[in-house]
């Protein structure tokens, strides 16, 4: 049956590619400052849809005010970019990236450990079954043991994160290892390489780009626990904002952070695509 | 004694064993070009990876220049028929990947000596891309931006790097068109005249093998359930005429199709 128009083969041109995709948002934006007009026409103190304004208020407030909780006093003649690294959102973003830094650093561990396992029958064999099972435990319902063990500072919160996504590199790693053809390992050793060649000169390098495309995927869960981190016990970071304003129905200023999160997300995934691209110019995506 | 010797090499696969090979009595003299010829599934890959040590015997051993090899090394260069070239390296890269991990490992690659002999393994391997007849400015290229004949082309290049004494090829001009096959076929037996390089070629193509080996072994199944053993085992004349291939090619497809007792046969130049 034909509906007088193609669905599969449909083409669709410049104009309408650029208008369709930024129709949501047009919507979601329009529908958002509709709903939030009428609620302040109603009760002109209404806490729950900010009006435009308001965010903007408590968004310049949080990034060029000082924090709040801040000693430091900045002199009255400072510049807009003083102000801003001593503000709450620049205290805010560097609390939590810098535990989102150290916990991709220590990824890298994870992807060296796959690599052998996927290589090495031995190590394959000894770690194996144990990170299969450890992949299975709900990381989350670990953050009391970890807060008991650890303690409720920084180290805590790494650890969660560690434990949340660790397995699942590993595992990943371990599969784009088994993936790569017998040829190439059995041509390496044909050609003189050694074991350790073989691991890093032609296994490593060729996983590279996929093993860099399943930590970009994976960033979502690291952002998922060091939330979940935060939330729970922090003095700082983007997610302890959010869960202390909230206290406050300080909408005004959790929409702004929600976006900006976003907004750094999208930043930290569009560089490692880059980079990625940038490295491995032989790269064919599949 | 023979380069390559096999005693009674059997294997079986899975579990209740099946057998794939069955007391394979090879030997091969250094210089030789044996073609191993089959039906798909008899086993001729089989006995190339055994050789190769990629894959275990599970009864005999195999020599090779009198020595036992438990895995894949220096001594047997190859050439697969697919993921020959390593694809996060440059042509060049590749063809020099041999002679620098032949010489460096992981540590003394830091050393200003490496950077050194680096340049001499850059000059040779621009001696080998001219050989196979690539031009220079493929040198910078991936393996994806080559033909299929190109890679193939690369990729024995690369074996040849390290000057391996056998070089074992594993249906390594199947996936090419006819004319580049020819022409693939021309290359490998120049090389072979040129550095008197022993060579192991598997292939179902019985016209290939008749002319490229300087000796054909077909390998066969007596029964469908049964190991292949050698079913024949012939010297190719050289030069071998081309008005002989198609009686050869009728022999050889008998024997490989309807198996019997190995038979020692050598054709007399017309």
């Amino acid at each position: 049956m034909s509906f007088g128009f193609q669905l599969v083969h449909a083409r669709p041109g410049r104009a309408s590619t650029l208008l369709l995709s930024w129709l949501l948002f047009a919507l979601g934006v329009g529908l958002y400052f509709y709903a939030s007009q009428r609620r302040h026409q109603e009760n002109s103190e209404d806490r729950v849809m900010p009006t435009v304004s308001q965010m903007f208020h408590g968004m310049s407030d949080a990034s060029v005010k000082p924090a709040e909780d801040d000693d430091a006093v900045l002199p009255d003649n400072a510049s807009l970019r003083q102000k801003f690294f001593a503000s709450m959102l620049w205290k805010d973003t560097l609390a939590s990236s810098r535990r989102f830094i150290l916990s991709v650093l220590l990824l890298i561990p994870a992807v060296l450990l796959g690599l052998h396992m996927g290589l090495f029958p031995y190590v394959g064999v000894v770690f194996l079954r144990f990170v299969l099972f450890f992949d299975k435990i709900v990381a989350l319902s670990l953050l009391p043991i970890l807060f008991i063990a650890f303690g409720i500072d920084e180290l805590s919160k790494i650890m969660l994160i560690v434990v949340g996504v660790t397995p699942t590199i590993i595992l990943d790693t371990f599969n784009l290892t088994k993936g790569v053809p017998d040829e190439q390992v059995v041509k390496a050793f044909t050609l003189g390489a050694d074991d350790f060649d073989v691991a890093y000169r032609v296994v490593m390098r060729q996983i590279a780009p996929r093993v860099l495309n399943s930590i970009r995927l994976n960033l979502k869960a690291v952002m998922l626990f060091l939330f979940a981190g935060e939330m729970i016990a922090s003095t700082d970071g983007l997610a302890y904002r959010i869960a202390l304003l909230r206290r406050h129905m300080g909408m005004d200023v959790i929409i702004p952070y929600v976006l900006w999160v976003a907004l750094l997300l999208f930043l930290v995934d569009l560089a490692m695509r880059l980079v990625n691209r940038k490295l491995h110019p032989w790269f064919q995506e599949a | 004694m023979a380069l390559i010797e096999t005693k009674n090499l059997s294997v079986d696969y899975g579990t209740p064993a099946r057998p794939v090979l069955t007391t394979i009595n090879l030997s091969i003299e250094e210089g030789e070009f044996v073609c191993l010829l089959g039906q798909t599934g008899c086993g001729k890959s089989t006995l190339l990876k055994l050789i190769l040590g990629a894959e275990r015997p599970t009864g005999g051993r195999i020599l090779i220049d009198g020595v036992e090899h438990m895995q894949p090394d220096r001594t047997r260069g190859y050439v697969p028929q697919e993921y020959s070239l390593f694809p996060d390296k440059t042509v060049l890269d590749n063809i020099t990947f041999g002679p620098e991990v032949s010489e460096f490992n992981i540590f003394t690659r830091l050393t200003p000596r490496y950077l050194r002999r680096r340049r001499r393994f850059r000059d040779e391997a621009f001696g080998y891309i001219r050989r196979i007849g690539l031009h220079e400015r493929d040198a910078r290229k991936y393996p994806h931006q080559l033909s299929g004949g190109m890679q193939q082309r690369v990729a024995i290049a690369q074996a040849l790097a390290t000057n391996p004494r056998i070089l074992l090829m594993d249906e390594a001009f199947s996936a090419l068109d006819p004319g580049t096959r020819k022409d693939m076929q021309r290359l490998i037996r120049q090389l072979w005249r040129d550095t008197g390089i022993t060579v192991l070629f598997v292939t179902h193509n019985t016209q290939e093998a008749l002319c490229l080996g300087s000796r054909v072994i077909v390998l066969a199944k007596e029964t469908p359930d049964s190991g292949a053993h050698i079913a024949m085992d012939l010297s190719v004349p050289e030069p071998c005429h081309e008005h002989q291939i198609p009686t050869l090619v009728h022999h050889l497809e008998h024997a490989s199709g309807s198996a019997r007792e190995p038979e020692e046969a050598v054709l007399a130049t017309a």
